[in-house]
């Protein structure tokens, strides 16, 4: 084991309670083995674990319900699970907690075409909500880079995003009611199929919770009629100036492109030798993504065409076919993952900024990389500002991984001091939940609090996240180390 | 419910030394004070809070009746926040005080051709926290969204004056739990809302409109569903009716080289129908309006899209009016002499497949429950209410389930 990692090992629950547990799920629901719940004590955010003390593999509401009943009745802290693909920390169990993994709850449950809705387990596959539909010219909008893999239930409680985010919204846009247990075992639908239920959007507030307002159990989604056309431009630029004022140009003219991102030169180069998208090599590439009817989408992008050619733009091309769009998004979606050939560690970051401050806080990242001699490699959502500088480094040089820890998080300042965000879609966890003080003021966390308290009286439901805390002696946050999982070939990295 | 026994006069002279004496006045049992930043408002808050006194927050009052009556010692008015803080068009975000008015807002934004993409009712007197609180929405909804999508972050002055903000000036942004969705819709029964930062969309540069008319609602909910359905770039949609029968009232933006051909291919589906399409009558956007006379009985209705012909047709047949966005918000209206008790059934209807009707607006005293039968989360409804204003006195009593 890597001795970067910081391990909890687990905390013994009294057989009386496995009992209890045991029963809620029946044979075969509950895991105690060590070596079994290991694989349960991080998320993608690998540098800091914790072993739970049981991992529950629910079949059904009921026994969702069951489970947090035990859970409430003896003030055992649990964490909600989906596929673990989080990079926050956000599904990493508490010490003394238990894991509810939603590994067993992944039915479709209804697809209702004329309204364009479908209610599904919190298991499903995000991929999977899409292909079930598409057969009737529909989509499910919010596609994180993780989409082949991560879970619905998942994407609820990190309230995900996407590159196509910039059209369609996020997934708090399209999660239109929840059946939810509460951290005290009671059983709730809050909001409904329909828009603009009377009383407090719960929904609203419980989407993007991180799991710390209680379990979702059943998720009613809306679904998006599939464009008639879809163009994806791939520009090339020589400098991040062009691209980004490329960007401002599109909006200011009133094109709402359904995505636009921008890799920079190692992203490019990292994306290539992984999935070989034949990208341009550059110092900036846009990648622009128009959909929505033939003839329109045919008259915009000749208009994004020019604009490009104006900001100097020396390559515009135009993937052909379904084949080669596929490809685009596959190398922009490798990002992450690819960074592991550039150095052997790397932090990825996710900081938001407001979309005009992108060539400021690039010059100020490239200053800050010079001075401490790390390379950083910069993806983003340039129609939105998220930014997802990824710190290059070796952890086996002294010292080395604490100053890209420390570059990472000052990235994050100055992205919070240009008038933007700490996370754009990666969410808080345990990862950045001292900056949350940073961006917030200490009245602003208390009211959130309040919240917190309205559905959480105890505190149980994925405790010490998102919110600030004393940091433990030792502890650090942020670097990638391979699970063992990974190590072996068993599982990836998103 | 908080009770106080303080009198008025103490009240007033609180609230003058506060916001001034030009700004506060005692009419009979009641005061008025109008804060000129959430600072002051966060004055008066606190000391309603600490002597029980019942809180009523007012932008321009129209939309007052919405809410159930009640007692109110002290109404914070925001007409003296009114500014426009921040216009970033390069960024398109705004952000502006609760007090400004909707059409003024509006009117700055479309300097740089943006606007919020949403279409309350009476925009010239409605102000910003006022659609805000009680989460308006017109046509514009089908492309961009209600509120909750539009709005990226809020400055709240709690029951006991904390002044807090949540969310941000950008548009991606999971730091934390999104206070502004709880916010909108609560009627001022959570906090008061200062000031809110909109992400903002592009003006469509062309529109056209049309509208398809049908002796029954029926045919019309078939052609809403099968658009619902198709690629055009459809802005906004509704159903109406009146006592001249139902029309379909459907709005394309698209680049004025395909506008044409859009439009065509709407027609060509209402014709391939049986029915006609003809240039809308300029109107008719805002058809919601006129359901609010003065002697109406004013109800909203949320349902499936699915439903919205028969509750349409349910209404026509009792004599009422209606206005139905595509994403199923009913604005409905009945004679004034009419019993509400008549839209019993079709409550019972929608609630059954999850829509609900709630009152805006009765013309007398009415025993029709104004808000339908609660929802099971009621609860925690009312544990947030408690975490938010323990003494309960903004806008006590007047919100669903009495919170």
């Amino acid at each position: 084991m890597d001795n970067s990692m910081h391990t909890l090992e687990p905390v013994m629950l009294p057989a009386t309670v496995l009992a209890e547990l045991e029963a809620a799920v029946g044979n075969g629901g509950l895991i105690v083995e060590p070596s079994q719940l290991q694989t349960y004590e991080c998320d993608g955010l690998t540098a800091i674990r914790t072993v739970p003390s049981a991992v529950v593999l629910p079949l059904s509401t009921a026994q969702v319900q069951a489970v947090v009943r035990v859970c409430a009745r003896h003030e055992i802290p649990f964490v909600a699970r989906g596929a673990g693909t989080g990079l926050s920390g956000g599904a990493m169990p508490a010490r003394g907690g238990i894991v509810i993994s939603f590994a067993r709850m992944t039915q479709i449950l209804n697809v209702d075409l004329p309204n364009q809705r479908m209610t599904v387990q919190p298991g499903v596959i995000n991929n999977h909500l899409t292909a079930r539909v598409a057969p009737f010219g529909y989509f499910y909008a919010p596609d994180p880079s993780s989409q082949s893999v991560c879970t619905i239930g998942g994407n609820v409680a990190e309230n995900a995003g996407g590159a196509h985010c910039l059209k369609y919204g996020f997934t708090t846009t399209h999660v239109l009611g929840l059946e939810i247990v509460l951290p005290t075992g009671e059983l709730m639908r809050i909001g409904a199929p329909s828009c603009d239920a009377p009383g407090y959007d719960l929904t609203g507030v419980f989407v993007g919770s991180e799991g710390t307002l209680g379990v979702a159990t059943e998720v009613t989604l809306r679904i998006v009629k599939k464009p008639e056309a879809v163009q994806v431009l791939l520009a090339a630029f020589d400098s991040i100036t062009g691209a980004a004022q490329t960007v401002s140009d599109i909006i200011a003219n009133a094109i709402l492109p359904a995505a636009m991102e921008i890799m920079d030169r190692l992203s490019i180069q990292s994306a290539e030798a992984a999935v070989h998208p034949n990208y341009p090599v550059c110092d900036a590439l846009l990648l622009i993504e128009l959909d929505g009817r033939s003839a329109e989408v045919g008259l915009q992008m000749e208009q994004v065409r020019q604009m490009c050619r104006n900001n100097g733009a020396w390559e515009d091309r135009l993937a052909q076919t379904e084949r080669e769009r596929m490809l685009v998004w596959k190398g922009r979606k490798a990002a992450f993952a690819a960074a592991g050939r550039l150095a052997p560690n790397y932090i990825v970051q996710d900081g938001v900024i407001p979309r005009t401050k992108l060539p400021d806080v690039l010059k100020r990242i490239g200053e800050m990389s010079e001075a401490v001699g790390l390379r950083v490699t910069n993806v983003f959502h340039a129609g939105d500002g998220n930014l997802h500088p990824i710190v290059l480094y070796d952890a086996s040089i002294p010292g080395q991984e604490q100053i890209a820890v420390d570059l990472s998080l000052r990235i994050l300042r100055v992205c919070v001091d240009l008038g933007g965000s700490i996370t754009g879609e990666h969410g808080v966890g345990r990862e950045k939940q001292e900056f949350m003080r940073y961006m917030y003021a200490e009245p602003d966390l208390d009211t959130m609090q309040r919240v917190r308290h309205a559905f959480d009286p105890h505190n149980i439901s994925n405790p010490d996240k998102l919110f600030p805390r004393p940091r433990l002696c030792g502890e650090k946050t942020g670097p990638y180390t391979p699970h063992p999982l990974e190590t072996a070939g068993v599982a990836e990295y998103f | 419910m908080t009770t106080t026994s303080l009198a008025p006069a103490a009240t007033h002279e609180f609230a003058a030394s506060i916001v001034g004496p030009e700004h506060a006045n005692l009419l009979g049992l009641r005061c008025s004070a109008a804060p000129a930043d959430a600072q002051q408002a966060a004055e008066l808050l606190r000391f309603a809070d600490e002597h029980g006194l019942a809180v009523g927050v007012e932008g321009a009052g129209s939309k007052l009746g919405w809410i159930n009556t009640g007692r109110t010692d002290l109404r914070v008015l925001t007409h003296r926040m009114s500014t426009m803080r921040e216009h970033t068009w390069q960024d398109m975000t705004c952000t502006v005080e609760a007090g400004c008015s909707w059409q003024a807002m509006q009117t700055a934004l479309a300097e740089h051709g943006q606007h919020v993409a949403l279409d309350p009712l009476w925009p010239q007197r409605a102000t910003v926290g006022g659609v805000a609180a009680a989460n308006d929405s017109g046509a514009l909804r089908l492309r961009y969204g209600g509120l909750r999508d539009l709005v990226i972050g809020m400055t709240l002055v709690l029951a006991d004056g904390t002044i807090a903000r949540s969310g941000g000036k950008v548009v991606k942004n999971v730091a934390g739990y999104d206070l502004p969705k709880l916010l909108c819709g609560s009627f001022g029964t959570l906090a008061l809302i200062t000031e809110i930062t909109f992400r903002l969309h592009s003006i469509a540069r062309q529109t056209a409109s049309l509208t398809v008319t049908a002796a029954t609602a029926g045919p019309l909910g078939k052609l809403l569903l099968l658009l619902l359905d198709s690629a055009f770039s459809i802005q906004s949609m509704q159903l109406r009716t009146d006592a001249a029968g139902c029309a379909l009232d459907i709005r394309v933006a698209a680049q004025p080289e395909v506008l044409s051909n859009q439009q065509d291919g709407v027609a060509s589906m209402a014709e391939s129908m049986g029915l006609v399409a003809q240039a809308s009558n300029a109107q008719v956007w805002a058809a919601r309006e006129q359901l609010f006379a003065p002697f109406a009985f004013v109800f909203k209705a949320t349902m499936l899209p699915t439903e919205i012909a028969s509750a349409v047709q349910t209404i026509h047949e009792l004599g009422g009016n209606a206005v139905v966005q595509a994403v199923g918000i009913l604005t409905g209206s009945l004679p004034g002499l009419s019993s509400p008790h008549r839209l019993a059934g079709l409550r019972a209807r929608l609630e059954a497949a999850g829509g609900s009707l709630t009152v805006l607006q009765t013309p007398s005293e009415s025993d029709f429950d104004r808000w339908g039968t609660p929802p099971g989360s009621l609860p925690l409804m009312r544990a947030v209410k408690q975490q938010f204003d323990p003494h309960r006195i903004l806008n006590p009593g007047r919100f669903l389930g009495k919170i």
